[in-house]
């Protein structure tokens, strides 16, 4: 056969090779320098056990927007009112629970507080869905301009039902509600339980004596620190914020679609080359619409978490996150253009920025700024590599 | 002669004021390669986009085995029968040969899951059937040469169950060899004898090659039609050429 000769030009390539191919491969060198890096500049508190519960609370957080906004991006459209939205959906939730239920009716639940939202901000998420597909402009200018639109939402309500733009000191409805449980509070105890069990076993015989120096007192302090146990040999953290299940969940939705169904197939196509998945019978636009959805969707469980973890919310929550989420996607070799990138890649994005963002902590002399700078230089990085991986994959146009 | 599988009677298709096609027949027989043959601008995108479900006729009718049908959607036209390969392929770059053949025809599983080792299968075996040996059909579109698309495109047309296979330009933007590479995989189709193939182009060798019956278009209208033996080379030109006469041409040329 003629054309035979070209498709065995594609050099068949062993393990190695097609894992260095792989579009994941940038995001997760650039992780596992980070998590070096820090480990070493820490001098190990980044992931001792309170350490590492607040870098996963944090990396959780990001990760579940980010995992909405790459699934939008795949498919070629962006969002920039994710932000807005969990602002406003942690208005709607804060509101409800202090001054009860619209229309009077009545005192509300977390979980109807959740779901009244929810409702909200999947309609607001198919609304900005289909202005975009029926009018055929760009998702940046419709999507900024609820970026205004839900910022501004947001304070008038908090001012009109509120009288004020925060709302703050609600009683801790984990205590009472099995889903404010959920959605505030800790999840995984039994990591944090057998990670105690081994401290207490190896910590057996640490103890303070009258004749330690104090260097040495504060090498055993940091020693229980990382076993998980205090001076007084008790378990101090005692598991992740829930937060961190909801991203697993998210993120294994959202891979489990990519790569194994119909819907995965069809949001890659859409993304690619819109005209054509069209003309292959594709419903584009019912896949962006419900793409427009899920990344309300994921801004609302944020929100929530956010809410029943803190019992606050104001009118600023959520600033930045929209930029963050595209950064964590770009990051993670989502194209900019559409129709290519993984979710894997997304979690590796989502922990780089999530360690970084949290630096600041775990130490002391560094400039909590040096953040954005962080950012906007592996965000540039990011973009060059993937212009060659899209390069590579279509030929060079 | 066999029944038509498709007809156009008096199609005319306008945009707005501008009318692309002014009233149009034609017949295309299973089995058979018909040429659709005519200048820049003389409407044959236009017409087969039309037969593909993608505009919809102003007036006139199109007749599946005799019966009038409306396609609303390239959905109606595919169930109907009518398999086309755009001029741009319809094809996805960054996704893998698997993923584009069942573009919005996936396999399913009764879990709703993809059956994707089969698909890669059906993939392989599909093309291999019209001419290439695509070793890995994970591996993405963009990485292929502008005649294994070619051939991608026509085996998902032939695999999704279509009766009329609608090729825009095929060998157009392709080198020598996979032109040739292209004609082979058409006379492969052509040989089953039940497919029907309407084939645009603007290269007088090919359709001489492979056509069985042709029709030219120009300005909206046909301006000629007829089996591969009926017609002449020098008629051909003529037609090609929008209907001048080729002395005119040579007189025109000349006289710059
Ligand atoms: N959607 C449209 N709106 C307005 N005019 C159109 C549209 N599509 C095509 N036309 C016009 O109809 C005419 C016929 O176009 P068409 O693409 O069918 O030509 P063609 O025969 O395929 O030419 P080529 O050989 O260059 O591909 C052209 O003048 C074109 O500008
Ligand atoms: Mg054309």
């Amino acid at each position: 056969m003629s054309d035979r000769s070209e498709s065995d030009r594609l050099k068949q390539e062993g393990w190695l090779g097609r894992t260095l191919r792989r579009p994941e491969i940038g995001s997760f060198i650039v992780m596992v320098v980070i998590i070096v890096a820090l480990a070493m500049a820490s001098e190990g508190k980044a992931f001792n056990a309170l350490g590492l519960k607040n870098n996963v609370a944090i990396i959780s957080q990001l990760g579940i927007i980010a995992t909405g906004a790459a699934l939008l991006m795949i498919a070629g459209e962006f969002d920039l009112s994710i932000g807005p939205m969990i602002a406003f959906a942690g208005m709607s939730i804060a509101i409800m629970m202090k001054w009860g239920l619209p229309f009077g009716l009545g005192e509300a639940t977390p979980f109807l507080a959740f779901l009244i939202t929810l409702c909200m901000t999947l309609a607001f998420g198919w609304l900005i869905g289909n202005i975009i597909v029926r009018s055929g402009l760009s998702s940046f200018i419709v999507t900024l301009a609820f970026w205004f639109f839900l910022r501004g939402l947001t304070e008038v309500c908090f001012r009109l039902i509120n009288q004020n733009t925060n709302v703050s000191g609600l009683p801790d409805y984990k205590e009472t509600s099995w889903f404010a449980e959920q959605m505030g509070g800790e999840v995984f105890g039994w990591f944090y339980d057998a990670w105690f069990w081994i401290g207490t076993k190896v910590g057996a015989g640490l103890e303070f004596t009258a004749d330690m120096s104090r260097d040495a007192k504060i090498d055993l302090i940091t020693q229980l620190g990382f076993l998980n146990i205090n001076r007084k040999m008790e378990q101090w953290v005692t598991g992740f914020d829930a937060r961190l299940l909801w991203f697993i969940i998210i993120a294994g939705v959202a891979w489990f679609v990519l790569n194994r169904t119909q819907l995965g197939n069809w949001i890659y196509a859409t993304g690619d080359n819109q005209d054509s998945a069209r003309a292959n019978g594709v419903p584009v636009d019912q896949v962006k619409i419900g793409l427009f959805m899920f990344s309300a969707f994921c801004a609302t469980i944020f929100a929530t978490c956010q809410v029943f973890d803190t019992n606050s919310s104001d009118a600023a929550k959520g600033m930045f996150k929209e930029l963050e989420a595209i950064a964590i996607a770009v990051v993670g070799g989502i194209l900019m253009t559409g129709g290519f990138g993984t979710i894997l890649g997304v979690i590796f994005g989502a922990v780089t920025f999530g360690l970084v963002a949290n630096a600041v902590f775990f130490i002391p002399w560094i400039d909590g700024s040096w953040f954005r700078v962080f950012v906007g230089t592996v965000l540039l990085a990011a973009v060059f590599a993937n212009e060659r991986i899209r390069k590579r994959i279509t030929g060079g146009i | 002669m066999a029944e038509p599988y498709l007809s156009v009677r008096g199609l005319v298709k306008r945009f707005g004021p501008f009318t692309a096609l002014a009233g149009v027949d034609l017949d295309v027989y299973p089995g058979e390669v018909h040429a659709l043959l005519g200048d820049n601008g003389a409407g044959k995108s236009t017409l087969i986009k039309t037969l593909a479900g993608v505009h919809q006729p102003t007036e006139g009718q199109i007749l599946i085995e005799g019966k009038p049908t409306e396609f609303r959607s390239p959905r109606d036209a595919s169930a109907a029968g009518i398999g086309t390969v755009y001029q741009d392929l319809a094809l996805n770059q960054l996704l893998s040969v698997t993923r584009n053949f069942f573009m919005g025809r996936e396999l399913i599983s009764p879990l709703g899951t993809m059956r994707t080792k089969e698909m890669n299968e059906i993939a392989h075996n599909e093309m291999l059937k019209i001419g290439i040996d695509f070793s890995d059909p994970t591996q993405a579109v963009g990485t292929m040469s502008g005649g294994q698309r070619q051939t991608l495109a026509i085996a998902r047309a032939i695999y999704f169950g279509a009766k009329v296979l609608i090729l825009d330009e095929p060998t157009s933007a392709l080198g020598q060899k996979q032109q040739m590479g292209v004609l082979k995989t058409i006379k492969r189709v052509r040989q089953r004898g039940d497919i029907a193939i309407i084939f645009i182009t603007h290269n007088e060798i090919h359709s001489r090659l492979v056509g069985d019956r042709f029709t030219f278009l120009a300005l909206g209208k046909v301006i000629g039609a007829g089996a591969s033996e009926e017609i002449s080379d020098t008629e051909m030109r003529r037609l090609m050429s929008g209907g001048a006469e080729m002395g005119d041409l040579k007189q025109e040329l000349a006289s710059i």
